[in-house]
């Protein structure tokens, strides 16, 4: 799993060092556990400290405590304007004028973390678009994977 | 009598007038997410105009809004909850979170646990336990947005904790209960003194629960959005006379609890539970109490 989570990261342009001890899997779902919490948690839990996110059919999907955590560090980010930000957690894609600033990878294909403009993580996708800023072209420049609208889709 | 007019009527006789009363939205800020961070200011350009409530320090009333309060970008990043006013009350009374073991009885959707979260800045053990296990899921996903680390949730019944093999030095009780007119459309026809009845045992059941796993000079607040005294001042009562626990004095909003109850004189300390009738919010019912040390 450790391994799962360590390759997300990579995709990103991240690394992200945990202690294997502290990280326990609970139905497909994995969460990082404080000293504290470590010391009282029983086996049937159903949630406990930092959810990582769950494996299903061998794919791994990163929740946004572990985005936001990748976004602390050195990663690949792009920081979008006000309106970008709004529709890409409508769950729709960035277009390239709507980023204000990319930092790690512009390469096609590589992933990516979206950021506001305030440097809070709305989530992440894919570079599927030339960033290069003399583009005058105005197309999809990253394609929306996850978003923090999931929070009102998932209560539907 | 219909099933209105006895409960207009028992509240007449504890002193107080029915009125209609609209409940107000309210939202109250996640302190450990918005360090550094002007919220407020970054509402009012989204379009949402808030008011502080006075008697809560991390709490706004919603006076108007141009966007839903519940899907705004600040909303999903965890920076504030949706939590109506008095709900917000009963976290607040605790002494000393920070690093202790702390219980959330009742705990789903999760308003509280977040709140109690935030007040322990995300440090200690949060347990927070829900006998339905469908709304743990809400559950998880306010813990999720809210980014909160140090709670650890269970599909159990309150009643049952003593498996769990822990002490706690904190717990709050928001105890499931018959509700109120102000937060469910067509409460008076659904509800009958029986199942006030039948609510008040159970608290009494989760009261004597809690009170086995409360660690010596532990608290537990105990709150209900119930008017019904027999769920609240006369639950305090027995608890008082038959748990070892010791009604504490408490500075909230509200007013005193009541000491008369339907012809019943109960215990005077009773007076420092606070009974909120509706109005500013809706209504609720909150009291502190404190294990007696070595007995």
């Amino acid at each position: 799993m450790m391994k799962k989570i360590a390759r997300f990261a990579f995709q990103l342009g991240a690394k992200i060092a945990l202690n294997v001890n502290f990280v326990v899997e609970k139905a497909g779902r994995y969460f990082l556990l404080s000293e504290a919490l470590k010391k009282v948690a029983g086996k049937d839990f159903y949630y406990a400290g930092t959810y990582f996110g769950k494996v299903k059919n061998g794919k791994f999907f990163p929740s946004f405590n572990l985005l936001s955590m990748l976004a602390k560090v050195e990663a690949n980010k792009i920081v979008v304007e006000k309106k970008a930000a709004w529709l890409f957690i409508c769950g729709r894609d960035v277009f390239r004028n709507g980023i204000l600033e990319v930092r790690g990878s512009r390469k096609k294909g590589s992933h990516t973390l979206v950021i506001n403009e305030f440097g809070e993580c709305l989530g992440f996708g894919k570079i599927v678009g030339k960033l290069d800023e003399a583009v005058k072209k105005n197309g999809v420049a990253i394609r929306n994977i996850s978003d923090i609208g999931d929070f009102l889709r998932r209560e539907i | 009598m219909s099933g209105k007019e006895i409960f207009v009527d028992r509240y007449r006789q504890l002193g107080w007038e029915f009125e209609n009363v609209q409940p107000r939205q309210a939202i109250r800020i996640n302190v450990t997410n918005t360090k550094g961070k002007n919220l407020e200011e970054r509402l009012q350009i989204a379009g949402v105009q808030l008011e502080k409530i006075p008697f809560l320090e991390t709490g706004y009333w919603v006076r108007n809004s141009k966007v839903s309060i519940g899907a705004t970008a600040e909303y999903l990043l965890g920076l504030y909850s949706i939590q109506e006013a008095a709900a917000q009350i009963p976290a607040t009374l605790f002494t000393r979170l920070k690093g202790n073991t702390v219980l959330d009885a009742c705990a789903a959707p999760g308003g509280k646990t977040v709140q109690l979260a935030d007040l322990m800045g995300n440090t200690g053990v949060l347990v927070a336990l829900d006998v339905k296990k469908r709304r743990l899921v809400a559950l998880s996903n306010h813990l999720e947005r809210c980014h909160v680390n140090n709670a650890i949730v269970y599909n159990l019944d309150v009643r049952q904790v003593s498996r769990l093999k822990l002490g706690f030095h904190r717990i709050l009780l928001d105890v499931p209960c018959s509700g109120n007119f102000v937060c469910g459309k067509g409460w008076f026809r659904r509800r009958t003194i029986a199942d006030v009845r039948r609510n008040a045992k159970q608290q009494k059941e989760i009261l004597a629960e809690a009170a086995k796993c409360l660690l010596d000079d532990g608290e537990i607040v105990y709150s209900t959005c119930s008017l019904e005294p027999e769920e609240n001042e006369v639950n305090m009562d027995w608890a008082a006379k038959h748990l070892n626990l010791k009604i504490q004095e408490i500075d909230c909003y509200g007013q005193k609890g009541l000491t008369e109850v339907f012809g019943s004189r109960l215990d005077v300390s009773i007076e420092r539970c606070r009974r909120i009738w509706p109005g500013e919010t809706q209504g609720f019912f909150v009291c502190k109490l404190k294990k007696v040390m070595g007995k």
